[in-house]
């Protein structure tokens, strides 16, 4: 089977990791000499491609290749605090990815995990500072984490309940909520609770809400286990449930689900709200975690959109997705030496997740197949 | 007090048009053939960001103008390669293709332009319309991209609505299959749409840069290629409505210009002004519901011999 087909299908389509065939031969890309050693569906042949990608951008804004690839090694991996920073953002990442593998499963494009973060954290950074100081410590982080969970997931109904029943396409809608949730946290932290100290950014949140550290010294908290547990639960969501059964047969394809008696309504809207309330919990981590304010300069990080970065790498499957948001992490936090190193900027680092992601689509690793009917 | 009023309001208000115009037009195109362009973000920061720094190195706006075109087209090249020839999937593509274009133009800003300010366009008077009291304040504000947004919508409309090319173009968005047996090259056809599309989408986020303050800082486009995204769908893919849809969307963001002159929306807070084209893109999508995207949207089409030989 290849992926292609008349057209006249809808768009009910499923990853396809089987087939990497034979075909590479044939395909125009592959025909160039360069390229002929690249199997069809080969993901080495991504890893060099994207290598020789970054290294044309890295000489054309005067770096060098080799310190830029050792100065992202080196910092994100070979000290404490930097490894400890690489596995808080991998806990952001797998949170923002589970907000996309979701709802990909079921192909519903969920873009919205920017702003389903957002909302998490808006939601955590006023329950923070509107709740009692004295609130007890492990209560009160637990309501931290309930109540951005249950933001995310509010936040993340929405573009869910208009695909499901007004038949509205989730990619527009996801992502203007995006913006709406981003100037909804601009709110918060410029007019409900600014920091008079610095700018764009919230009052601290009370002490006893911030998460407990589990590794002090590199600055990591129980946040990496919000990120396991939330991997384990969409895991067993998917592969365990009925909910998780529907959800893959809508993949697989809608029409087929819908007339075997798949509520596709019912299963869209929870799964996103499954997504959102993953998303939900990215926000938890960035406030009660990692800053323990909201700083506004999370919009730039673009977690929400590398998460589908990390989806993909993952194959959609929620176990995957740990692993692919380590690496991406390691990434993302080595760029952010660049600068001071090898005198790039630190968005290298979206380049390369963004490039290599691209390159596994391009060699056929990562592939989507198109229902017919 | 109200004439000033509507006159700010309009007047920047169709100048907010224009990047967002040329945007959706050229998703109207790509969406015809049936290319799902989700990347135009991207190709507009790519357009919005070489344009600055062609402006600010050479001083001359017509070359950065055509700069921020071509700059288009070369996104178009690199996205049919992997949407049309690859037959990646569009919508996934189309995302990382943003993801890529934020790096890079954050990059460039921090390695080149370093908010260097490039010449802009200045607001150009109208010959004959440009006498017509009141409607003189708000179109001899305008500069002259946005007339040339205006005769380009038209352009395409006749293109696509009343041209061979736009039948096919319309048909290998609608039944590639068909096509393709009726002796039309869906490849070609797909190609030149989302080349034309992408360069209209560089050309917009050329006139955000050349229609605003000269200046390029990462993220510039703010989501207007997303807006530009839900204006097609609303327009039903017919340029004219785009005109239309895209106005309201101008009209939208301008209303955080004018919100301070009237008091009556003082208790309202900035930020609500400045998230109102979004919810009105929401809004706009919602009321809309029931268009129906061109049949092959987002279905990567291969030859029926390249299907069979595999």
């Amino acid at each position: 089977m290849s992926e292609g087909n008349g057209g006249r299908s809808a768009a009910g389509t499923r990853l396809n990791d089987q087939d990497a065939g034979t075909r590479g031969s044939k395909d125009g890309l592959a025909r160039l000499n360069v390229l002929a050693a690249i199997r069809h569906g080969d993901i080495l042949g991504s890893i060099l491609l994207t290598m020789a990608v970054m290294a044309i951008i890295v000489v054309a804004f005067g770096g060098n290749p080799w310190t830029v690839a050792k100065t992202i090694i080196n910092n994100s991996l070979a000290e404490e605090i930097f490894l400890g920073q690489t596995i808080m953002t991998a806990a952001i990442l797998t949170l923002t990815g589970l907000a996309a593998a979701i709802p990909f499963t079921a192909r519903l494009w969920n873009i919205g995990g920017e702003g389903q973060m957002f909302a998490g954290a808006v939601v955590a950074v006023t329950l923070g500072i509107m709740l009692p100081a004295g609130t007890a410590h492990g209560l009160f982080v637990l309501i931290l984490i309930a109540g951005a969970a249950a933001g995310g997931a509010v936040w993340g109904s929405v573009p869910g309940v208009l695909k499901a029943y007004f038949g509205i396409n989730e990619i527009v809608t996801s992502l203007m909520l995006n913006f709406l949730a981003f100037f909804a946290a601009n709110y918060v932290v410029t007019v409900a609770w600014p920091e008079i100290y610095a700018q764009l950014q919230s009052q601290e949140i009370h002490d006893n809400a911030h998460f407990p550290d589990f590794w002090a010294s590199a600055k990591v908290d129980v946040s990496v286990f919000i990120a396991l547990a939330a991997a384990l639960a969409a895991w067993l969501l998917i592969t365990r449930t009925s909910l998780g059964f529907s959800i893959r047969s809508i993949g697989a394809n809608p029409r087929a689900a819908r007339l075997a008696g798949v509520r596709t309504r019912l299963v869209t809207v929870s799964s996103f709200v499954a997504a959102g309330a993953a998303g939900g919990l990215a926000g938890a981590v960035t406030v009660g975690g990692i800053h323990h304010d909201l700083a506004l300069d999370l919009w730039i990080s673009n977690y929400g959109y590398v998460g589908i970065a990390v989806a993909l790498l993952a194959r959609l499957n929620p176990m995957a997705v740990l692993p692919a948001a380590f690496i991406f992490s390691t990434l993302r936090v080595g760029s952010n030496s660049l600068q001071a190193a090898a005198g790039i900027s630190s968005s290298f680092g979206e380049v390369l997740i963004a490039t290599f992601v691209i390159m596994l689509m391009v060699t056929g690793a990562i592939r989507f197949r198109y229902a017919q009917h | 007090m109200t004439e000033v009023v509507l006159i700010t309001l309009f007047g920047s208000g169709l100048a907010l048009m224009v990047p967002v115009l040329l945007a959706a037009l050229g998703e109207a195109i790509s969406e015809q053939a049936g290319v799902l362009n989700v990347g135009i973000e991207g190709t507009m920061l790519f357009g919005a960001a070489i344009c600055a720094l062609v402006g600010v190195n050479t001083g001359s706006v017509p070359l950065a103008l055509l700069a921020g075109t071509v700059t288009g087209m070369a996104s178009g090249v690199v996205l049919s390669a992997l949407y049309v020839r690859r037959g990646t999937d569009q919508i996934v593509t189309g995302l990382l293709f943003n993801i890529f274009a934020l790096g890079v133009t954050g990059i460039l800003t921090a390695q080149v332009i370093i908010g260097n300010t490039s010449p802009t366009l200045s607001p150009w008077t109208v010959p004959l319309l440009g006498r017509i009291p009141k409607l003189r304040d708000v179109l001899n504000e305008q500069n002259f991209l946005f007339w040339i947004s205006i005769i380009l919508a038209v352009a395409i409309f006749y293109l696509l609505r009343r041209t061979w090319w736009g039948l096919y173009v319309r048909a290998a968005g609608e039944r590639p299959h068909a096509s393709s047996s009726a002796g039309l090259d869906v490849w070609r056809l797909r190609y030149t749409a989302v080349i034309a599309g992408n360069a209209l989408a560089g050309l917009g986020g050329a006139a955000l840069v050349m229609s605003t303050s000269g200046r390029f800082i990462p993220g510039f486009t703010s989501g207007r290629g997303f807006i530009a995204l839900g204006v097609v769908v609303v327009a039903r893919w017919n340029p004219l409505w785009v005109v239309a849809i895209a106005g309201l969307f101008g009209l939208s963001q301008a209303l955080q210009f004018v919100a301070g002159l009237v008091s009556f929306f003082d208790p309202v807070p900035d930020q609500f002004w400045l998230a109102l084209p979004y919810l009105v893109t929401v809004a706009a999508v919602a009321v809309s519901r029931g268009t129906r995207y061109p049949a092959a949207v987002g279905i990567p089409w291969r030859e029926p011999a390249a299907e069979a030989r595999s």
